[in-house]
């Protein structure tokens, strides 16, 4: 089994020897294994597959219909929050703001939704196992957007365009039921988010160029990036976490951000996630869940719930990072280089004392600070073909 | 690693001992020979665990399941059960997922549920319930 890449090994091998050749490369050039490490990293964008447990996924009328209901503040109790309000187009859907507040100031950082379709587990904490149920939670929560299902169906069927669309999408009229009407809207909701991608970025084209053996390419792309792009993969060991084509293993870890939430409250992040994604009636195990064979719901049937997990928070895609700021569950660092120096300075106390061994301060050079936000920064695509470009 | 590297011992070993005893040619066939692509092994006196990952290849984050063998040696008992876990021992984590294993007959089982949220070295953990009481078998894993 750990034997498997030893035909891309020979490979790629191959390739460094072309990277170091005649042509000189400006910045380092990379080990065998490095190189595999890069590679690991794409292709991109991936290929588009569409949401079994959602049976409009995909389907072009809801996709429009979604896109309708993300803007519309009337799902809101007051009227005054639509989706839109925190997930702004431009900052690649964040907000900007270290936590967000929609009708009360809430604990979390908002999560950016480019790629959400990509995620095994939906929120900072992973409470929701599937994209409709999380789009269901804001429409819910009294601090985001503080309906109930009773609002998010009539606000449905008492506007002629909107029963419309929902006719047009799910084959009837909206019924007198509200829950499943409820649900329908955040499957349009979902079905919308999905199309949210990110584009081709300097890093991309930096991978595809080592691939081909292209050494021209490979040039193109800064040294300082490429510098930081050795600290990622080699002694930053960044990647162990932040692995994939989306800069994610799409699970839980403790880097040590406080988890206090405020006086006499802290959020337990996965810990309370896990408990969450098993109660909630809107799982992949529950009876919305459109996949008859529950294949879908792997993921949520074996779980695990580990004392670790208390302040454990999801690992972040760093795809379109530059536009995302401020950074962490609790939005606690504001720039690119306040992350890096945390990584340098990491108070190793403040990890769990029980908890993994994986991070040890790096004590970086302010070059190699420098660096390694230069490589972040070549992980957004130009604001062109960004997040608004539609996977299909 | 690699299954066919235990045929090819246990080969000749049939061929000497001839076609005599049809049924101990049959237990010297390798074990878990019916695994589809490349497998991993667990051994010690009294038993070998062979097992292939689906789908495969392994990748770090990503759930798979394991198609698995047991084959007792050496006049051991067949065991009654078998769990499967594993932990990353360097950085003193299991799995965040708790697999189920489904006997499927004559030494054959299925485990759902596994994933390696990370690269590094990973130890496949196989507890045997046996009539002599539980043993534990361990395979590593390097995953890119
Ligand atoms: C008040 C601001 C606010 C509003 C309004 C809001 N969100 Fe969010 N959104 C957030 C925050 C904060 C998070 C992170 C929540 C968490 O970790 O629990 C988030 C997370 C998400 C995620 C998870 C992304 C991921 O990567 O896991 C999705 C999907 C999402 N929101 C969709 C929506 C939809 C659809 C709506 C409208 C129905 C909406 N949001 C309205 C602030 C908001
Ligand atoms: C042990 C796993 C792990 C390793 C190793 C790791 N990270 Fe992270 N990273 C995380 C987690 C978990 C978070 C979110 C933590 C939180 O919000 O409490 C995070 C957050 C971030 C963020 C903020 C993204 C956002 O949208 O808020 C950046 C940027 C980042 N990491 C970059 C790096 C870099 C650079 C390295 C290497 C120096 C690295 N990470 C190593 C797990 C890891
Ligand atoms: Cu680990």
């Amino acid at each position: 089994m750990n034997r498997r890449y030893s035909g891309l090994a020979a490979l790629v091998a191959g390739l460094v020897v072309g990277a170091t050749g005649a042509e000189p490369v400006a910045g380092p050039s990379f080990t065998a294994p490095e190189v595999r490490a890069i590679l690991a990293h794409g292709p991109w964008p991936p290929p588009w597959q569409s949401d079994p447990s959602n049976r409009v996924s995909g389907q072009p009328a809801s996709i429009a219909f979604g896109e309708r209901l993300f803007n519309d503040p009337r799902l809101s109790r007051p009227g005054t929050i639509a989706c839109a309000s925190c997930h702004l187009p431009p900052r690649s859907f964040t907000d900007g703001l270290p936590r967000a507040h929609g009708l009360a100031a809430t604990d979390r950082n908002t999560l950016g939704l480019a790629n959400v379709r990509r995620q095994r587990w939906f929120g900072w904490d992973g409470a929701n196992d599937n994209l409709w149920a999380q789009s269901l939670r804001p429409l819910l929560d009294p601090r985001e957007m503080g309906g109930d299902l009773a609002h998010v169906a009539a606000v449905v069927r008492a506007d002629a365009d909107l029963r419309e669309r929902y006719r047009e999408s799910f084959g009837a009229p909206p019924s007198a039921a509200d829950e499943p009407v409820a649900v329908d809207v955040a499957k349009a909701l979902a079905a919308y988010q999905e199309t949210l991608a990110t584009g081709r970025t300097p890093f991309d084209e930096f991978r595809d160029a080592l691939a081909r053996g292209d050494d021209r390419g490979a040039a193109r792309y800064p040294a300082p990036a490429r510098r930081g792009l050795a600290l990622f993969v080699g002694k930053g060991r960044c990647n162990v976490c932040h692995l994939g084509p989306d800069f994610t293993n799409g699970e839980f870890h403790d880097i040590g951000i406080p988890f206090f939430a405020g006086p006499g409250r802290v959020d337990a992040g996965r810990h309370e996630g896990v408990r969450r994604v098993r109660a909630s009636r809107y799982n992949l195990l529950g009876p919305f869940n459109d996949d008859s064979t529950r294949q879908t719901a792997t993921a949520t049937r074996h779980v695990a719930a580990e004392h670790r997990n208390f302040g454990e928070f999801r690992v972040p895609s760093l795809r379109d990072v530059a536009r995302t700021a401020p950074y962490m569950h609790n939005g606690s660092l504001a720039t690119l280089r306040d992350v890096v120096r945390h990584y340098s300075e990491l108070d190793e106390e403040r990890l769990h004392a029980d908890g993994e061994q994986i991070l040890r301060p790096l004590r970086l050079t302010d070059a190699e600070i420098d660096d390694l936000v230069a490589f972040l920064e070549s992980l957004s695509a130009s604001q062109a073909n960004s997040s608004t470009s539609r996977s299909r | 690693m690699d299954a066919r590297a235990r045929q090819v011992n246990a080969f000749p070993v049939a061929v000497a001992v001839g076609t005599l005893l049809l049924v101990a040619a049959d237990a010297s066939r390798a074990c878990g020979e019916a695994l589809r692509g490349t497998t991993g092994r667990a051994e010690n006196a009294r038993y070998e665990i062979v097992f292939a990952a689906v789908p495969a290849p392994l990748a770090a984050g990503k759930l798979f399941s394991l198609d698995l063998a047991v084959c007792p040696r050496g006049g051991a008992a067949a065991p009654n059960a078998l769990a499967v876990d594993a932990t990353m021992p360097e950085h003193r984590h299991g799995m965040n997922y708790r697999p189920t294993v489904v006997a499927r007959g004559t030494g054959t089982y299925r485990a759902d549920g596994l994933m390696f949220h990370m690269p590094g070295r990973w130890d496949l953990l196989f507890d045997l319930v046996t009539p002599a009481g539980t043993e534990r078998l361990t395979a590593t894993v390097l995953l890119e």
